[in-house]
């Protein structure tokens, strides 16, 4: 899934690459920009998914819940059961085509929010239901 | 969840009733309008009145007629434990909170206000909207009314002992942590604002002038007379440094003054778990009142400069309220570090996380201050000195001061860095421009991020996020060693990561 976005994304730089030289006249983009960033973005669609792939992780217990995300900068992130305030369910346009889906977990804190993109959408809809079971049946604001 | 106040709650007279703010309040609005228009008016005035008087007629009747709208479209209660808000003409509003999830009352009056001896109650509840429609703020309760409702408001919210109709002219008793001295003001001219007040007042007075056509009568001829060749450019630039420093200066300490005169935090009831009081202002004044329970930590701030004056200044982490609302939570504006600690030890009731020492975070933390503040300037003297050498003009090399500058501030920068775990608090310190110490109670900990980039993960560093519902959302423990912060953050909250990471 990684890999469509960033092939998508790769295409609409393009596209905007090419737009932009038809519309301006006067800088004439000469041919290695295209190379370069065709290259540049067929390695970042090959690489980086691969590593995203790789990093990705997550767990949940009957106290939390735990992700690992991210390639360069390596986030991990845990939120106890009790604190979560919502689950969201999400299916993105490119996820629909592989039958996937994004659980986001929120806290009372904006920075605090666990992203689990990529699920299977059954897989995705258990935890869901899950993690609401779980989050109700703790007292207290969550704040 | 908890509106078992027994009986229909006494707390404000005739509660369950739909009221109407205070009708001084007509009198209010098309004041404040008119000031608002007035430089339109002026304008009007002044370009002579060929367009006959109807305009100006119009400019006054239009405000009055809003504020009249506004008047009797406007009403509140209290009942069943929520406060309800009811407002606007054509498409109407209901507003609706629990009272136990109010977190912060403010009461600001401006002038205006003042003088008829009104003000504005808003309600802080910690909503992420932040639609200015779904605020709810009374405008215009008489002082008394205000403070009543105050009082029931967080006495429910606390859930503390009922308190009764007669709460708010019993008197409360009172602990006085801070008050205002003259001798703060020495802060103000150090904190930058008055930079922020110049602009501003530059750029209102640039359109004013504009407005005026101004602008267009100035001759350059005059302007090359003035400057004319009577003074250097080596005294002029100078001379407008120096002017500039004290008129801002100036400014700066105008604009303290209108801000925390009369500045006074307290708290009520007197001893640990009353709310927190604040109130400043010269013209302008507001009251806030913190809700003791939701107030999650402190930070403490310390520029540069106000920091070379051992100065410093304290806000409160409150849980719902974010950045945006920052001015309900400042604690202590720019003051003497012993007053700023004082109050932080009054707000925490514990001195260990204000005094006690951060344990640094080992060499590896200190060697990526380093790299981080020479790596850039040393690219760019490398820069400048290839310019030089290949022709260009040698003032480039004014780049090689840089590096000292960046040394200085690795060096303080690691210095600063730090962290400390008391048996409540979680205690984060770092930052050289800006030195913070944010402390945050265990408890109000409501998650914990782990982040580390490729670099970070080479050298076994990692930053480790507290993540809480208050103030900037997060307190972040930069560049720990990954073990260290394992440690802190299963210390802090036994259980919850072990089981993750082990």
């Amino acid at each position: 899934m990684w890999r469509v976005s960033s092939l998508v994304e790769a295409a609409m730089t393009l596209a905007a690459l090419l737009v932009f030289d038809a519309v301006v006249d006067q800088v004439d983009l000469p041919w290695w920009v295209f190379t370069l960033a065709v290259g540049l973005h067929l390695a970042w669609a090959i690489v980086v998914p691969q590593w995203r792939y790789l990093v990705h992780r997550w767990e949940v217990t009957d106290t939390a819940v735990y992700t690992q995300v991210g390639w360069w900068a390596r986030e991990r992130r845990i939120a106890p059961m009790s604190r979560i305030q919502t689950v969201d369910y999400a299916e993105g346009a490119v996820e629909r085509a592989f039958r996937l889906a994004t659980v986001t977990v929120t806290t009372a804190s904006a920075a605090g929010a666990l992203r689990i993109a990529g699920l299977d959408r059954d897989v995705a809809r258990a935890l869901v239901d899950e993690l609401t079971v779980k989050a109700d049946a703790v007292e207290g604001d969550a704040t | 969840m908890s509106d078992g106040l027994p009986g229909p709650a006494p707390e404000i007279n005739s509660a369950d009733e739909w009221q109407r703010l205070d009708p001084l309040m007509l009198l209010v609005h098309p004041v404040r309008e008119l000031i608002r228009f007035l430089p339109a008016l002026i304008v009007v005035t002044i370009a002579g009145t060929a367009s006959g008087e109807a305009w100006q007629l119009l400019a006054v009747l239009v405000p009055v007629a809003i504020g009249l709208a506004r008047y009797l479209t406007t009403s509140y209660r209290v009942s069943e434990g929520r406060i309800e808000l009811r407002r606007g003409l054509i498409s109407r509003h209901i507003l609706s909170t629990p009272v136990d999830r109010v977190r912060t009352v403010d009461l600001t009056s401006s002038l205006i206000h003042r003088v008829l001896g009104l003000t504005t109650l808003r309600i802080g509840t910690g909503t992420a909207s932040t639609s200015s429609d779904e605020v709810i703020d009374l405008d215009g309760l008489t002082a008394e009314q205000a403070r009543a409702l105050r009082e029931s408001l967080l006495g429910a919210a606390t859930g503390g002992e009922e308190p009764g109709p007669d709460a708010a002219t019993a008197p409360v008793s009172e602990e006085l942590v801070a008050i205002f001295e003259p001798a703060w003001l020495r802060f103000a001219p150090l904190t930058g604002s008055g930079i922020v007040i110049a602009a501003a007042a530059i750029g209102v007075s640039a359109q004013f002038l504009e407005l005026l056509g101004v602008w267009d009568q100035i001759d350059t001829q005059d302007y090359e007379a003035l400057s004319g060749p009577s003074l250097p450019l080596l005294v002029l630039i100078p001379l407008v440094l120096v002017v500039a420093v004290v008129v801002t200066s100036a400014l700066a300490v105008v604009g303290y003054l209108i801000n925390n005169w009369d500045f006074r935090i307290s708290r009520r009831p007197a001893g640990p778990g009353g709310d927190w009081h604040l109130v400043r202002g010269l013209f302008t004044t507001r009251e806030t009142t913190l809700d003791a329970d939701r107030v999650a930590g402190v930070s403490l701030t310390e520029p540069l400069a106000v920091r070379a004056m051992r100065g410093g200044r304290l806000s409160a982490i409150v849980t719902g309220l974010d950045r945006s609302q920052s001015g309900s939570s400042t604690m202590i504006p720019p003051a003497p570090l012993t007053t700023v600690e004082r109050a932080a030890i009054a707000v925490l009731g514990d001195p260990e996380p204000v005094h006690g020492i951060v344990r640094p975070h080992g060499p590896a933390a200190v060697r990526r201050r380093w790299t981080r503040a020479l790596a850039p300037t040393t690219l760019l003297a490398a820069m400048m000195v290839a310019l030089v050498v290949t022709g260009e003009s040698k003032w480039l090399l004014l780049a090689l001061l840089g590096l000292p500058m960046a040394a200085a501030l690795a060096a303080d920068r690691s210095r600063s860095l730090g962290h400390l775990l008391t048996h409540s608090h979680l205690v984060s310190r770092s930052g050289s421009m800006v030195r913070r110490r944010r402390v945050i109670d265990v408890e109000h900990v409501i998650g914990w991020n782990l982040r580390a980039t490729w670099f970070q993960r080479r050298v076994g560093l990692t930053t480790l996020v507290a993540t809480t519902a208050g103030g900037s959302q997060a307190v972040p423990v930069l560049d720990i060693p990954e073990q260290m912060a394992l440690e802190v953050a299963d210390q802090a909250l036994p259980g919850l990561l072990s089981q993750f990471l082990r």
